[in-house]
């Protein structure tokens, strides 16, 4: 019987997956940071034991301050407006320098990005910290705070959609010899409405739940009282503190959410 | 009306690839001129140096008594109407906006920031609609009209312009033949009766015949045919359309429907 | 010509009925809330001499000696950002999949799944900081359970949304191999959600390093306590040196996640 040797095309080297790598790598990182910040399961287990106990504190809100909560809710709010409604601005006037299709020259667009990123860098709270030792108590500090920092984050969102905007466009409202300010009008903003509308929806939302936790720094709003009910471990009002905080938020994600959908 | 000087026009760009390599023509205010070639011959770059949309490294435009410079490009565009061939309309704004954007140029910045016209800007935009046929649709949003009209309203905005020049860059090549048409016989018409220069970008080489008055044949950056329609022979055509310089007589049809 | 009459481009010439409603809505709750917030222009304006006194304050020499604590916190601070959004993805992986229309195993999980997610996410991290460390004490441990808790109310939202926008066709051919329920969602759902998995991490590692800056305000950890603590006692000498490593540790992360973010396109 004759043998017929067949043979079988090699298959080519197997290219080096770096998934185990990455994945050791990610392990050992985790192993390292628990053993750094001295974590140990002990204090998680019992401090989940006691949660369970703690949470049963919070069981029975106390609403009987209720009037107040809801002038110190219409505080946060108002701050979250005022701080949003500065954002929009400063981001609208900003966004059309830092978008690198629109903007006159490379300085500007420079000198429009890295001001933007600056804005964005501090965390607001840090912020209002800064602007409450300057302005004393209360929300104007707040909103302030709020404000710049969002500015930030709503001005890189609308450069960067101005930049994906086709840029045909962009020519064809050149083409007719309009001014910059013109194409921006007309050809940027536009052709970006439903996205910038989302964003600034988004930023809203943020800020309310960050006004709430402003007022931990004397930004004025709810989460000072907050602190003060939790700092005098008044668990019953800070129930219903918690409560209220809450019912805001899903009301204006649930509100935001109804506007996104209207505008598709 | 106005002529347009196309003085020994060059185009390097920073990777050393010449798209234009010296190229002159004068075209005659008030005719119809159509530009052939393959792709890649240079023919967009070329109608886009006429608008400063391209910045020539070489040469000079000069568009009636005025010569095209860095400084005085809003100045010149004004005049100067452009029709695209992805029609480039802001899709979210109306056809009437849209026309509207080619009175710009003669706003005040203020009040076009607030969207605001004047009685006599939406009157010329309403005359632009009706001499393109889409008065009808002057409030719809502009992506929701078909390819060719979108182009039409294209066609609208170059003329709210009240524009000395009309340059069509490749208008039809998205379109249905019946719809391009339509869309060359509108500029033929435009060209007759208000005397407007139209230059085209095309590549189908019927059209060209049966539109223009002029054939510029453009191949590689360099003009290899300058004449009437007329003058357009399977020699001419081999010349235009021939690639890397070899003559392809035989396959000349099969090069026409590919080009 | 010019002294022709104005208008928009409207049939009546008049703007439009939904833009005009809508900017008026929010121009009066502007208005509305402006004694709510206590506006006095006065305050402001006398404030502006007491900023730049304040800013003048800043510019000093750094306080040598607390630079290597400042750089201990900071890495606190990084340490706690990672593990934090590391416990929350394992978490959310899962939760992610029972959240999403088209992998969850019944529709009275995906409901629970996406309000439990929802719930998750309402407070803001430093409200579950303050709760978190009354129940188990100061330091690090009950930041990382805020940070993660929070976390994976974001990132199993972003998650399911991932999953759900999947290409049906591709689900349909491992469908036809006869696969199981979890051979499924791992081989035809997750490779196609994963490019935005990674995007989404990124962004809530970035969105977790500046919250795990402030956490330390409540005592749960990180940088935000020595900022705290240096403005309540005039440390000008600390302050600058704090914000300044705040903004270059954010920033760097920033730019990495750009830089990482475009290489995956």
């Amino acid at each position: 019987m004759t043998e017929q040797i067949i043979e079988r095309p090699a298959l080519p080297k197997r290219p080096f997956n770096p998934t185990s790598v990455w994945l050791s790598g990610w392990l050992a990182l985790i192993w390292l940071i628990i053993f750094d910040l001295e974590l140990s399961f002990e204090t998680l287990l019992y401090g989940v034991q006691d949660i369970f106990e703690y949470f049963s504190r919070y069981s029975r809100p106390n609403f009987e301050d209720l009037s107040r909560y809801v002038e110190l809710l219409g505080q946060t709010l108002a701050t979250a407006l005022w701080g949003s409604t500065l954002a929009i601005v400063v981001a609208v006037l900003l966004a059309p320098f830092a978008a690198r299709n629109l903007s006159p020259n490379a300085v500007t667009y420079r000198i429009a990005r890295e001001l933007l990123n600056f804005m964005r860098a501090m965390p607001d709270l840090l912020l209002a910290l800064i602007f409450v030792a300057a302005l004393g108590l209360g929300p104007l500090p707040g909103a302030l705070a709020l404000g710049v920092h969002t500015a930030g984050f709503l001005g890189k969102f609308f450069a960067e959609s101005l930049e994906r905007v086709d840029n045909g466009i962009y020519e064809a409202v050149t083409a007719t010899g309009a001014s910059r300010i013109q194409l921006v009008m007309y050809a940027g903003w536009p052709s970006i409405q439903r996205e910038a509308l989302g964003y600034m929806l988004y930023i809203f939302d943020r800020n309310v739940r960050m006004a709430a936790v402003l007022g931990l720094v004397g930004a004025g709003g709810i989460g000072l009282a907050l602190h003060d009910t939790l700092r005098m471990f008044n668990y019953d009002q800070s129930a219903a503190l918690i409560v209220v905080i809450l019912a805001t938020i899903l009301t204006i994600d649930y509100l935001s959410t109804w506007i996104r959908g209207k505008l598709n | 009306m106005a002529k347009i000087i196309i003085k020994d026009i060059g185009k390097r760009y920073a990777n050393g690839f010449e798209a234009l390599k010296g190229v002159s023509a004068e075209i005659a205010a008030g005719s119809f001129t159509v530009i052939l070639g393959p792709s890649g011959a240079g023919k967009s770059t070329l109608l886009r140096t006429i608008n400063g949309l391209e910045t020539p490294t070489a040469g000079t435009i000069q568009i009636g008594e005025q010569v095209v410079t860095q400084n005085n490009l809003r100045e010149v565009r004004s005049q100067v109407g452009m029709v695209f061939q992805h029609f480039n309309l802001v899709d979210r704004l109306s056809v009437m906006t849209n026309v509207l954007t080619g009175r710009l140029s003669h706003r005040s910045w203020l009040g076009s920031l607030l969207y605001l016209f004047r009685r006599t800007d939406l009157d010329l935009a309403h005359d632009a609609l009706i001499r393109v046929g889409l008065t009808d649709k002057a409030w719809n949003r502009a992506d929701k009209l078909s390819g060719g009209q979108q182009q039409r309203v294209g066609i609208a905005r170059a003329l709210a312009q009240q524009p000395r020049v009309i340059l069509a860059d490749e208008p039809v090549a998205s379109l249905d033949p019946v719809a391009s048409e339509e869309i060359m016989g509108l500029l033929r018409e435009i060209c007759t009766r208000d005397g407007i220069t139209v230059v085209v970008n095309l590549h189908q080489v019927e059209l060209a015949k049966r539109f223009a008055d002029r054939i510029i044949g453009l191949n590689d950056g360099l003009v290899v045919y300058d004449g009437p329609a007329s003058g357009l022979d399977r020699v001419t055509l081999s010349r235009i359309y021939s690639r890397n310089g070899d003559q392809v007589d035989e396959q000349l049809e099969t090069m026409l429907a590919y080009a | 010509m010019s002294n022709s009459k104005l208008c928009w481009p409207t049939p009546n010439g008049r703007p439009g009925l939904v833009p005009t409603l809508s900017l008026l809505a929010c121009i009066l709750l502007l208005v509305i809330s402006a004694p709510a917030l206590e506006l006095d222009l006065g305050r402001i304006v006398t404030a502006i001499p007491r900023m730049l006194a304040f800013a003048g304050n800043l510019l000093v020499l750094p306080d040598w000696e607390y630079l290597p604590i400042l750089a201990k916190n900071i890495l606190q601070t990084i340490e706690m950002t990672f593990l934090a959004t590391s416990i929350a993805l394992v978490i959310s992986l899962p939760l992610g999949i029972l959240a999403a229309k088209n992998t969850s195993p019944h529709p009275a999980v995906f409901h629970a799944t996406r309000n439990l997610l929802s719930l998750m996410r309402a407070l803001p991290e430093l409200v579950w900081a303050l709760v978190f460390v009354s129940a188990v004490g100061l330091g690090p441990l009950p930041g990382i359970m805020a940070l993660s808790f929070v976390t994976v109310g974001f990132m199993g939202k972003f998650f399911a949304e991932s999953i759900e926008v999947v290409d049906q066709r591709q689900v349909e051919g491992v469908v036809a191999q006869g696969a199981s329920w979890l051979q499924l969602r791992t081989f035809a759902h997750f490779p196609q959600a994963f490019p935005d998995f990674v995007g989404t991490v990124m962004y809530v590692l970035d969105h977790n390093l500046r919250a795990a800056a402030i956490l330390g305000l409540v005592g749960a950890g990180g940088i935000g306590y020595d900022l705290v603590m240096a403005m309540r006692m005039f440390d000008y000498d600390r302050l600058l040196p704090i914000a300044l490593s705040i903004y270059i540790v954010v920033t760097l992360l920033d730019r990495a996640s750009d830089h990482f973010r475009m290489r995956m396109i």
